[in-house]
């Protein structure tokens, strides 16, 4: 940010309209891209996104400025993106007791493939598996990949981000690797033995 | 062995494919948006009182209170049952009382002493 930030922030806690306009153009591509890689689902990416801006201008006045602003900015981010897998899961587990009484759930559609729009055009159907998978490891493994891979962050910004040390977020990250070669394995071995009894 | 082989290559492939990724890009008019949300957030008092009520952890206690205040007034009303048959003996023997003293007075108008 180059007008300074406290100063851009200032202007945002004074709730000028134009402050919060340059926030949302500076961040909402970093916003997006951290939540469409967690939630795998453009629409509801969309959706959270605002959502994030929106509990951005209603409690800037909180930020203290102890940490940066990208930083809190992650924070918000990775909580909403959270808290709405929590709620989807919550509704398909509702779904699926309302199924057992014979009433009609809203079907919960998700998509089975995630296509992310930035992969590189002979990654993609790598990457299709490789999000496939990153959904089945631990919530921590999984932020901590995703904003060191995806959004290119360095050990020491995710360690101020997930509020942990340096060396804590280099272990969550060796295991969200190891975790993601087991899965990727299973998923190979599945893929095998299916291509196989398809075979015979 | 081959195979083994094969998926390692493919475990590696798929982890080596995110690198170099672009990030995602929002669709226009998102500022537009956010805005039209902002609007629409305006909530009322009476709306988060409604949120805050219907919390979960709140509904199971307001439920559980209930269920409490329940429990109690049936247990008070078995405790009083015993009490009200007594009562109810006794009430039914005073106006039994009643009846008969009625029953004198009438005999007493009827034949008066000379």
């Amino acid at each position: 940010m180059n007008q300074s930030e406290p100063d851009l922030i200032r202007q945002l806690q004074q709730g000028e309209q134009l402050a919060f306009k340059k926030v949302v153009d500076l961040y909402q591509n970093m916003v997006y891209n951290t939540i469409i890689s967690m939630v795998q689902n453009e629409a509801d990416a969309e959706d959270i996104t605002q959502e994030v801006f929106v509990q951005v201008h209603q409690s800037v006045g909180l930020f203290k400025g102890d940490a940066k602003f990208s930083t809190w900015l992650y924070r918000i981010t990775i909580a909403k993106a959270l808290d709405h897998e929590k709620r989807k899961k919550r509704k398909k587990r509702f779904a699926f007791v309302q199924g057992l009484f014979g009433e009609k759930g809203e079907a919960q559609h998700h998509p089975v493939e995630f296509n992310h729009p930035g992969v590189q055009l002979e990654n993609k159907e790598k990457a299709i598996e490789l999000f496939k998978v990153l959904q089945q490891i631990p919530d921590n493994q999984r932020i901590a990949f995703t904003l060191n891979k995806i959004e290119g962050l360095n050990n020491q910004e995710i360690a101020a981000i997930m509020n942990n040390s340096f060396y804590a977020v280099e272990s969550l990250l060796a295991r969200a690797k190891t975790n993601l070669k087991k899965k990727l394995k299973n998923y190979y071995l599945q893929q095998s033995d299916k291509k196989n009894s398809n075979d015979k | 062995m081959i195979n083994d082989q094969n998926i390692d290559r493919q475990i590696e492939k798929a982890i080596d494919s995110i690198d170099g990724i672009k990030r995602a890009i929002p669709k226009p008019y998102l500022l537009t948006r956010i805005n039209a949300r902002l609007e629409k957030d305006v909530k009322s008092i009476w709306d988060t009182v409604a949120l805050f009520i219907s919390r979960p952890a709140l509904m199971v206690l307001g439920l559980c209170l209930i269920a409490a205040i329940n429990i109690v007034v049936i247990l008070q009303n078995r405790s009083s049952a015993g009490n009200t048959v007594a009562e109810h003996t006794i009430n039914t023997m005073a106006e039994e009382d009643d009846f008969s003293a009625t029953f004198a007075t009438i005999d007493n108008i009827e034949n008066p002493q000379p």
